[in-house]
């Protein structure tokens, strides 16, 4: 008889003291964003997509070796101009299905041609076109422009 | 539901039932089936079923260059990425006898003993979501937690799998000003873990809902290789960052925080109190971090010579050790590693015989474990 009462008045208890710590974080400010309607701009060196500087590339295929899940593909050929022999890139494609974001090409690349950008709003309608994008395309990303890059004002913070 | 064993006694007998709690429940913190055999309302039997989050991630080390095997860490105890990246690389570089300087011991004791605090915190909030006090402490939680997962962000580019450790060094070094934002995050932190304290540690309904529920003893502990916080709720004093110093840890002071009764809220409250600690060791280290250059060039193929090794770390969840074979070539033989939500799970049944089976849910929160570790 006694003993429920007491458990119920320490439990009332127990509950206000609990209380008084939601009351206090209910006056603070928020720290959450108005997602979509407001967006934070990415750190310096966010690993978002990979993406390619094209005439900065050597192909010394470091790139592909290094890529733990063989999300890259570069094949070349060599071309005669005026006497002098030089390679040109045939192919280079970036498969976003396996890549695991670990940036590990853009540490190994001599040149930074290789790197990750900052677009992290990357969903699209179709598994087809994550499968092979072409990295020497300048405007391969131009779908995705206008989500990540376009955004409204940055957040104060 | 099904129902099992015919009651063919002529006396009044309730039947047992089977319960399938999982894949998808939201308390099982991941894929995890839960096979509960029902008295009523009190759990008989109980068998956890794995295999949902498989990756053969030991087989992919296989065919995989040391330095590639980094990433595939992180997707261990995702919680806890940089520990399982400090737990490999530290394995490695023991089998390649290879020396860092530093700087580099200094900055991957602050950045682990950061992602203790950060996964610690997960565990408190989800815990409390599991008893039923809805949100309001998970995303306090989450809330501390984004202060550590944004310094992350700026130290190595990513929030979650951080691929930061590596051979021989770290991707990056500190970022400017990082000193006042850790110092800063301490002070915050302390305060913010008197409030978790009144909002639930001494909280008359948590108590009741904790206390005494799903005690572990020490000697079934050991049998089942329990570790982590689990182990030291027992009261058992055991630490790897102090039985068997790896890093830097014998150069600071703290100490092992353990509990009386193992029950679930020593499980929580060990855990509360090492984040406190650990707060202890960041603030020792941050002031004492010397100079040098702790970045580690990537495009180098490492040939260990034929060998093997095996290297445990204290992980926040337990011990995680990496036990590498080494064949001479660029790749590894073997890859095993030795998860330690997996030993912490299989003492699941035995803890929730007979309780009911609300608070079966309190002890799975209790034990803390992450899929991702489990399956592999
Ligand atoms: S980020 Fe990693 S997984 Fe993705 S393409 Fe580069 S190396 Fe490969
Ligand atoms: S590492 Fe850089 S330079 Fe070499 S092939 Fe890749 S993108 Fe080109």
């Amino acid at each position: 008889m006694f003993r429920p009462i007491k458990v119920f008045f320490l439990s009332a208890l127990s509950l206000l003291i609990g209380m008084k710590v939601t009351i206090k974080n209910l006056f603070s400010p928020p720290v959450t964003l108005d997602y979509p309607n407001k967006k934070q701009p990415m750190k310096k060196n966010f690993r978002g997509m990979v993406d390619l500087k094209p005439p900065a590339c050597v192909i010394c295929y470091q790139c592909i070796k290094i890529c733990p899940t063989a999300a890259l593909f570069l094949s070349h050929k060599t071309v005669e101009q005026d006497a002098k022999k030089k390679n040109e890139i045939t192919k280079f494609t970036f498969n976003a299905e396996l890549c695991c974001f670990c940036g590990l090409c853009e540490e190994v690349c001599p040149t930074d041609a290789i790197y990750l950008n900052q677009m992290y709003e990357v969903s699209v309608f179709s598994h087809d076109d994550l499968l092979s994008i072409d990295l020497m395309d300048p405007k391969k990303y131009k779908h995705l422009d206008d989500r990540t890059v376009n955004q409204p004002e940055p957040n104060p913070q | 539901m099904e129902q099992v064993e015919q009651n063919k006694s002529p006396e009044l007998r309730s039947e047992e039932l089977v319960v399938n709690m999982g894949p998808q429940h939201p308390s099982t913190h991941g894929v995890l089936y839960l096979e509960l055999r029902l008295d009523g309302e009190i759990v008989v039997d109980c068998r956890p079923h794995l295999g949902y989050l498989h990756r053969s991630i030991e087989k992919i080390a296989e065919n995989r260059t040391y330095i590639q095997f980094v990433p595939f860490t992180d997707r261990l105890d995702y919680l806890a990425s940089m520990n399982n990246n400090l737990g490999y690389v530290l394995a490695v570089e023991k089998l390649l006898g290879l020396p860092v300087n530093e700087r580099v011991q200094y900055i991957r004791t602050i950045i682990v003993e950061l992602n203790r605090v950060g996964s610690h915190l997960v565990s408190i909030g989800t815990f409390a979501q599991d008893l039923g006090a809805y949100a309001t402490p998970l995303f306090y939680c989450f809330r501390d937690r984004e202060k550590i997962v944004e310094l992350f962000d700026e130290l190595c580019g990513s929030r979650l799998t951080y691929n930061y450790m590596r051979i021989g060094g770290v991707q990056n070094d500190l970022p400017p000003g990082v000193d006042k934002i850790i110092k800063d995050f301490i002070q915050y932190e302390r305060k913010k873990l008197d409030e978790y304290n009144e909002l639930l540690t001494y909280n008359a309904i948590f108590l009741s809902r904790t206390k005494k529920v799903g005690i572990l003893s020490k000697e079934t502990a050991i049998n089942y290789g329990v570790t982590g916080p689990c182990l030291r709720a027992t009261g058992f004093k055991w630490d790897l960052r102090k039985e068997e110093p790896y890093l830097i840890y014998d150069r600071f002071k703290f100490d092992i925080p353990v509990g009386t009764m193992g029950d679930s809220w020593d499980r929580y409250k060990v855990r509360l109190e090492e984040i406190q600690e650990s707060l202890k060791i960041i603030e020792q280290a941050i002031g004492a971090v010397p100079e040098g250059n702790p970045v580690a060039k990537v495009n180098k193929v490492y040939k260990p010579a034929a060998g093997e090794v095996y290297l445990r770390t204290e992980n926040p969840r337990g011990e995680l050790g990496f036990y590498i074979v080494s064949d001479g070539t660029t790749k590894p033989y073997r890859n095993k590693i030795r998860s330690p939500s997996f030993s912490n799970l299989s003492v699941l049944p035995e803890l929730i015989r007979g309780l009911n089976v609300s608070d079966a849910v309190c002890v799975l929160g209790s034990i803390d474990i992450v899929m991702g570790e489990i399956d592999r």
